[in-house]
């Protein structure tokens, strides 16, 4: 059982009616005190539907949903678990009549669309593309294209979370830009491509996370009937980590404080890691100045004292001040030194091993990477696997789209749509039925290169196949077959159904049955599951918006395929396994609000865990609140950014780390370059720093 | 490892460099490497370099990054005391390095990605074939042609020739950090009209629309953004002069006025550098070392010894003239050739192809000792082959040679190599040794461990887009058990290896020969291959077949993941090395973009994609540990044939030269062809030499200075002449011992000897 600290009881138990400001960095504590303070708010009898609990982002409140799912709670109201774009959205849905006849909509008797990250990316294609390919627009960068687009929604989003109006973007981001000439003008496209996405959303209600959040703050906020729904709604608010939630969100908060009973706000002073999503740590530190009460904590439950000061000495080599003296007999830091990145990750597994055979929980352990590609995350997973080692990770290595489950849904839908007119080759047909039909390539190919006729999209029966060809195909697979192209057959002289629809029916009238590949296959039915729920998302956007010749189906296939829409797993992915070790990019891990007791650090010499995400069409520090109107972004801006960036994220990892850091580092890097980023080279002074006080 | 280096009186005094700028003219052989690498191990032991400095050493290929790292930590008795003190780059590199950290400043997305050669050549084809389909060249067409072969010309001849002419036309706009739209408003403001130049433009803007859309840029794009910034971002530009306080520059006539302009600035050049500068002063630490003599280029570059000429001419500079590969009668040809041209060149104005300093043996008391001085070695063989006979000499003679080596242990045998102008040249020779029973090494531009594992991939690859076929199993059978067949090779007599590849033979013998492959893989009841065999063969066949199924089910298995993941899977299961490994990550990436690139590419596509990788058609950049090079040490008493060009920086002790007549290598005389002059092209000009000068012009402000047909064609052909002086000048300086020179008749059988081979051969022969 939790025992807490005098100074956390005295947190969690403050009275019903205190509005408290807890600052401190990563494992003084906060995070345990604030789900405390939930638990101890419902033992006192309020009810649980009175109490918000507000953070910047879903993944941080993992630490108060397994309190919130416990069996241990009492039946009876739902704790409110907020971002401010969820509270957003659901205003903009509650109040809708109000909302529409004010923010312009054109249709404001129509029922609104709002959009997914998703939706929002193949509208705004759909409106760009043309500029693009006739116009010549943006044609000084280089970027792929569905990246361009959501750097446009990133733009319009920034606007909102900051509070500027988004007519502003062009003219903010280009005062501050000198340079090559050449490059000036993508600014002012990318406000045309702005501007001209919010007009075609207010012309057809749509909905995006920008306009949902403007529509909540600049207008349901201010609306008397709103406000009081909502002071009247919520009692009680727990905002934890309000360092890393955007300037909007703390406005939003510091008018609605003197409306609660009691708050608890708890604040990082050394984080702020989502400033390139527009997160602002000094609006939120501003917040403290509304509380009845400030308090600051600094004693770590985490870090040992090796930890602390690696830290402290890595962080003085960062920032390019003298370094403390090395403490302690056995260093908090390892490396793991080899000249290949696999031999990297093999040396990396062995350690981990041994580990966990010396008796450390897998949970303990954390692989962490600046960046994590899809085939470093499988490499990784695929090692821990092969040694037996429980694993779990942010997000799995395959988008939707590029799931096996997911190709075979896809394959069979082109077949069951002649008038689509996609002709999937022979490959995708073989591997589709190998999944569906659950059998072997082999066989699978050899009935495809039958039966299958892409010209046509025909299928021929398996009674047309020579007798001996039928015996080595064998007749129970030749069996299940039948049942499915029957069943396509049927479907086809059939009225075709929306995508989704259609994909159930397949789903659960044939390949889920006995004998076929979705059978009992868990993720196999996961992944079909989600690949449903991403196509209703679409035809719920595209619903209301009736364009000639528009096929669904064909439509969501044909931007999966250019990856306008990515499909990702849309619910976040929780993976179940909690004591396994965690394999996931630096910030992530930032963003559960977990400690462990060991770190790998992969690649300490890539560039990227200190330099910030470039975007040629927008910039986040430009586009902050604090950013002085005219002044120009210059390399000395971007070498403190850079400082600051990477001091925070060390400081914030091993301020998550109770033991000890590896660094598993390889002389050429994953692609085959040399590596030598900020981190390595502080590394390097902290070694030389060692070597001196030897 | 390296022997103790004592440095000559030469050398010496390049050691004695404490900063400003030097240049140094080298010889072939000289030691280049050597002595860049004992001063920067000098800088970094005498501590010039201050807190978060680098020293910078600026390379060719990516080869000789690797020789720099090996011979600079020589140096010293601990590696931290070097941990990134230097930075050894290649030119393409050190761009990278640099668009790397400010990519957003030049419109760069944060991933982007580089398109190797094959990739960019792809791409500027389907612009050339979209250009031809809505244009017409007819006005520079021979009017002259008859219909038919007009017709021809244009399907057959006309897009490689625009193709090369793009190419030329879209990497020298570059370097001139020219964007299709700046040309476009140069072309606007134009009072002329330059068709050419029109058709570059529309073909480059089109190239380039085609790179963004992938969010890529190629090789030419990273050295001009690079560039872009530095002479944009001040702040930035004075960050990285603080870094690299020194640079080193090898190889430097091969340097482009691009080049020029970024170490330049990167070494302070006359820009104030607000941050200060080390040891030197305000001019910056630069020294750079190159040979202007061999200075040779296979594709159009911008690259102009005349750079490192001048830099030579306009500040402290020192000769390197002491080499100890070659006998003394090699030297003194060379030394005649670079006396000649430079005297007595019938052509005026190519008698600055070639330069002195002349080469000098090693003095007495100094490593390396030239090999004795033998005459009797050197041959020009005046008889006047056909391009048949040539090959049929040269070839009998290495058979001969080799044949006479059969005594002699491997480590005491020569190293032999045949040189040739062209490729194509090159593929004659080898297929001829063939015949002869004798198998060369084709010299490549990366070595057969890429290719090794990557053919391993593409064979396991091309198994599983035909699961079904027999023969292809077997072939991944003999993949998944490569090693027992390595082994096999290096000590074939051992008892156990020898059992190894027995089985190894005999189960790939029988995996050929099965009819169904089903019946092996996914077996039923009915019909299952293995246990059938179970009655014919021996225990120890069926359980290694039982352990390679294990192994194909899964590969099958794994089939519908992504192509990177895939492959990720195989070379789990069939390389144990750590090189393969290491490799098998980077062509999972590499797959995965081109994937990504053409969502049409299925297993086909992909496993021709390895092919092309394993057959080295295509470049692939980094593992410097794999690019390290060729080293002609390691193949002793084999003949390696290879073109002049890629045996720079090579030697061998005996050398062929073939093919030195006068089409290959032209001095401008009447009865000289140009191969770039097409003879369907009016006038005989050299087209893209004249879209060149139109894109000059564009770039004058004079109107004196404007374009004016045909005088590029003239001038490309005084280029091209004294080129090809410094590649014979090249060739002949490969050879340590034996120099043998041959010519043909060529095709037409018209052809000449060279005039310079005239000239040897006369010289010598008094």
């Amino acid at each position: 059982m939790f025992d807490p600290s005098p100074l956390q009881r005295q947190i969690i138990e403050s009275p019903l009616d205190s509005r408290l400001f807890v600052s401190g960095v990563a494992g003084t504590g906060k995070t345990t005190t604030g789900v405390e303070r939930v638990r101890f708010l419902l033992a006192q009898g309020i009810p649980a539907d009175s109490i918000l609990l507000l953070t910047p982002q879903r993944t941080l409140q993992e630490p108060y949903l397994d309190l919130l799912e416990s069996p241990e709670r009492q039946p009876g109201g739902e704790v409110t678990s907020a971002t401010i774009g969820g509270l957003a959205r659901r205003m903009c849905d509650l109040f809708w009549s109000y909302a529409a006849e004010q923010a312009g909509f054109k249709k404001p008797h129509q029922p609104p669309v709002f959009l997914t990250l998703e939706t929002a990316q193949y509208f705004m294609a759909h409106l760009v593309r043309p500029l693009i390919e006739e116009r010549g627009y943006f044609e000084s960068v280089t970027i792929n294209r569905n990246r361009l687009y959501s750097q446009v929604i990133d733009n319009l989003n920034k606007a909102a979370v900051v509070g500027f109006p988004h007519t502003e973007i062009g003219t903010r981001l280009d005062s501050a830009w000198f340079g090559d000439p050449a490059q000036r003008r993508v600014y002012a496209d990318a406000q045309e491509c702005a501007s001209l996405f919010r007009q075609y959303c207010l012309d057809n209600n749509l909905l995006d996370f920008s306009l949902q959040l403007e529509i909540f703050t600049n207008i349901l906020w201010q609306n008397e009937q709103v406000r009081s729904y909502l002071t009247g709604t919520y009692r009680h608010l727990v905002y934890d980590n309000v360092e890393e939630d955007v300037p909007r969100s703390h406005d939003l908060i510091r008018e609605w404080l003197p409306d609660f009973d009691s708050a608890l706000l708890l604040f990082d002073q050394a984080a702020g890691y989502r400033n390139f999503l527009g997160g602002d740590s000094a609006s939120g530190w501003e917040l403290s100045g509304w509380c009845d009460q400030v308090v600051e904590w600094n004693e770590s439950f985490v870090s040992s004292e090796n930890v602390i000061n690696l830290s402290n000495q890595l962080v003085s080599a960062i920032t390019n001040s003298e370094l403390p003296p090395p403490a302690g007999e056995t260093p908090a830091m390892e490396f793991i030194l080899t000249h290949f990145h696999p031999e990297m990750l093999d040396d990396t597994m062995k350690k981990i091993a041994g580990l966990i055979e010396a008796g450390m929980p897998p949970a303990e352990i954390v692989v962490l990477a600046p960046y994590l590609s899809d085939s470093l995350r499988f490499s990784v997973a695929n090692r821990l696997e092969a040694a037996g080692i429980p694993w779990r990770t942010n997000r799995p290595s395959r988008s939707l789209r590029d799931e096996p489950a997911s190709k075979t849904l896809l394959t069979l839908s082109a077949l069951a749509h002649p008038d689509w007119q996609a002709h999937p080759p022979k490959f995708d047909v073989a591997h589709a039925l190998m999944v569906a039909l659950d059998t072997d390539l082999v066989r699978a190919q050899l009935l495809t290169e039958i039966i299958y006729h892409p010209r046509d999209l025909r299928l021929s029966t398996f009674d047309e196949i020579k007798p001996e060809t039928q015996e080595r195909i064998t007749y129970a697979l030749g069996e299940r077959y039948s049942i499915l192209r029957n069943w396509l057959e049927d479907y086809r002289a059939s009225e075709p159904l929306p995508l989704d629809f259609f994909l159930r029916k397949m789903f659960g009238e044939v390949i889920s049955q006995p004998g076929y590949g979705f059978h009992i296959n868990l993720d196999a039915v996961r992944v079909a599951a989600s690949l449903v729920e991403s196509v209703r998302k679409f035809r719920n956007a595209m619903e209301p918006i009736q364009w000639e010749g528009f096929d669904l189906g064909r439509e969501y296939i044909a931007m999966l395929a250019d990856g306008v829409i990515a499909a990702q797993y849309l619910e976040s992915w929780r993976s179940e396994d909690k004591d396994a070790v965690l394999i996931a990019p630096a910030y992530t891990f930032l963003m559960m609000n977990r400690p462990a007791s060991v770190q790998f650090w992969l690649d300490p010499g890539s560039e990227g865990w200190s330099q910030r995400v470039s975007q040629p069409l927008t910039q986040p520090f430009v586009l902050s609140r604090h950013w002085q109107p005219g002044r120009i972004w210059m390399d000395s801006d971007e070498v403190q950014v850079e400082i600051e960036t990477l001091s925070r994220l060390v400081g914030g990892l091993l301020a998550r780390c109770r033991e000890k850091v590896f660094l598993a580092l390889s002389d050429l890097g994953e692609s085959g370059f040399e590596q030598r980023g900020a981190l390595l080279r502080s590394f390097q002074k902290v070694l030389v720093n060692q070597e001196n006080h030897e | 490892m390296t022997p103790a280096f004592i440095p000559r009186p030469s050398q010496e005094q390049i050691l004695r460099y404490t900063g400003g700028r030097l240049g140094i003219a080298a010889v072939p052989g000289a030691g280049k490497t050597h002595i860049l690498s004992a001063l920067a191990a000098k800088i970094i032991q005498e501590g010039r370099l201050g807190d978060g400095q680098e020293l910078l050493i600026v390379t060719l290929v990516n080869s000789a990054v690797d020789n720099f790292e090996t011979r600079i930590k020589y140096f010293f008795d601990n590696p931290i005391q070097v941990l990134y003190k230097y930075r050894v780059r290649t030119l393409h590199g050190l761009a990278h390095d640099i668009v790397r950290e400010k990519p957003s400043k030049v419109g760069l997305e944060e991933r982007f990605s580089i398109i190797d050669e094959r990739e960019a050549g792809f791409i500027r084809r389907e612009s050339v074939n979209a250009w031809l389909a809505n244009h017409s060249l007819d006005d520079y067409l021979d009017p002259t042609l008859e219909t038919s072969k007009r017709d021809w010309v244009k399907r057959g001849q006309l897009p490689d020739m625009v193709d090369s002419l793009a190419l030329a036309f879209i990497r020298s706009a570059k370097d001139r950090l020219l964007t299709p739209e700046k040309l476009r408003a140069k072309l606007d403001a134009s009072f002329s009209p330059l068709p050419l130049a029109e058709l570059g433009w529309s073909i480059y803007a089109d190239y380039q629309r085609a790179l963004a859309y992938r969010g890529a840029v190629d090789f030419d794009d990273l050295i001009r953004l690079a560039l872009t910034l530095l002479e944009s971002d001040e702040e930035f530009l004075a960050r990285l002069q603080y870094r690299y306080p020194y640079i080193l520059e090898d190889e430097a006539q091969d340097s482009s006025q691009t080049q020029e302009r970024i170490l330049s600035l990167l070494s302070g050049g006359s820009l104030p550098s607000p941050l200060g500068r080390g040891v030197g002063g305000e001019v910056g630490n630069w020294v750079r070392v190159g040979d202007p003599n061999q200075a040779i280029f296979e594709t159009f570059t911008t690259a102009s010894p005349e750079l490192l000429r001048a830099f030579i001419r306009e500040n402290p500079s020192v000769d390197m003239p002491e080499s100890g590969r070659s006998q003394p009668a090699v030297i003194a040809l060379a030394n005649h050739l670079i006396d000649w041209v430079m005297n007595a060149h019938p052509i005026p104005e190519a008698r600055t192809a070639l330069s002195i300093p002349y080469i000098q043996p090693v003095p007495e008391g100094y490593q390396p000792v030239n090999p004795p001085d033998a005459p009797e070695a050197v041959k020009f063989i005046s008889t006047r082959y056909t391009p048949d006979q040539e090959l049929e000499a040269v070839t009998k003679s290495v058979k001969h040679y080799v044949d006479g080596l059969a005594e002699t242990p491997i480590e005491a045998q020569p190293t032999i190599a045949i040189l040739v102008p062209r490729n194509q040249r090159g593929v004659e020779v080898v297929n001829e040794l063939r015949a002869r029973g004798i198998e060369p090494i084709e010299l490549i531009s990366s070595t057969s461990e890429t290719r090794a594992a990557a053919g391993s991939l593409s064979h396991l690859l091309a198994y599983l887009a035909d699961p079904g076929s027999a023969r292809k199993l077997s072939k991944a059978y003999e993949v998944w058990r490569r090693d027992w067949r390595e082994q096999g090779v290096v000590n074939g007599e051992e008892e156990d290896t020898k059992g190894d590849s027995e089985l190894l033979k005999k189960v790939s013998d029988l995996l050929r020969r099965m009819t169904n492959v089903e019946t092996f893989i996914a077996p039923h009841q009915a019909e299952d291959w293995l246990s059938a065999l179970g009655e014919s063969e021996a225990e120890h066949v069926i359980v290694e077949l039982s352990k390679f199924r294990v192994n194909v089910q899964r590969w099958l298995n794994a089939v519908t993941l992504p192509i990177d993941q895939l492959i990720l899977t195989l070379a789990q299961d069939v390389f144990s090395n750590t090189s393969d490994l290491a490799l098998s990550h980077k062509l999972a990436l590499v797959l995965r973009k081109a994937a990504d690139d053409h969502a049409d590419w299925r297993l086909p596509e992909l496993t021709a994609e390895l092919v092309v990788i394993a057959k080295n058609e295509r470049r692939f950049i980094g593992f410097a540990d794999d690019d390290s090079g060729f080293d002609p040490e390691r193949h002793r008493g084999r003949v390696v044939v290879t073109t002049m060009h890629k045996a720079k920086g090579m030697e061998w002790d005996r050398v062929y030269l073939m093919s030195v007549n006068n089409y290959d290598f032209p001095s401008n005389m009447s009865n000289d062809r140009f191969i770039s002059e097409k003879w369907f092209i009016r006038s005989g000009l050299n087209l893209e030499a004249e879209a060149l000068a139109q894109l000059n012009a564009l770039e004058s402000n004079s109107e004196y200075d404007g374009y004016e047909e045909g005088t590029a064609t003239l001038s490309a052909r005084l280029d091209y002449v004294k080129e090809r002086l410094r590649l014979f000048y090249v060739g002949m300086t490969r050879a340590k011992k034996d120099l043998i020179v041959t010519w043909n008749s060529g095709r037409q059988g018209d052809a000449t000897p060279s005039l310079a081979m005239s000239e040897l051969m006369g010289w010598w022969e008094k």
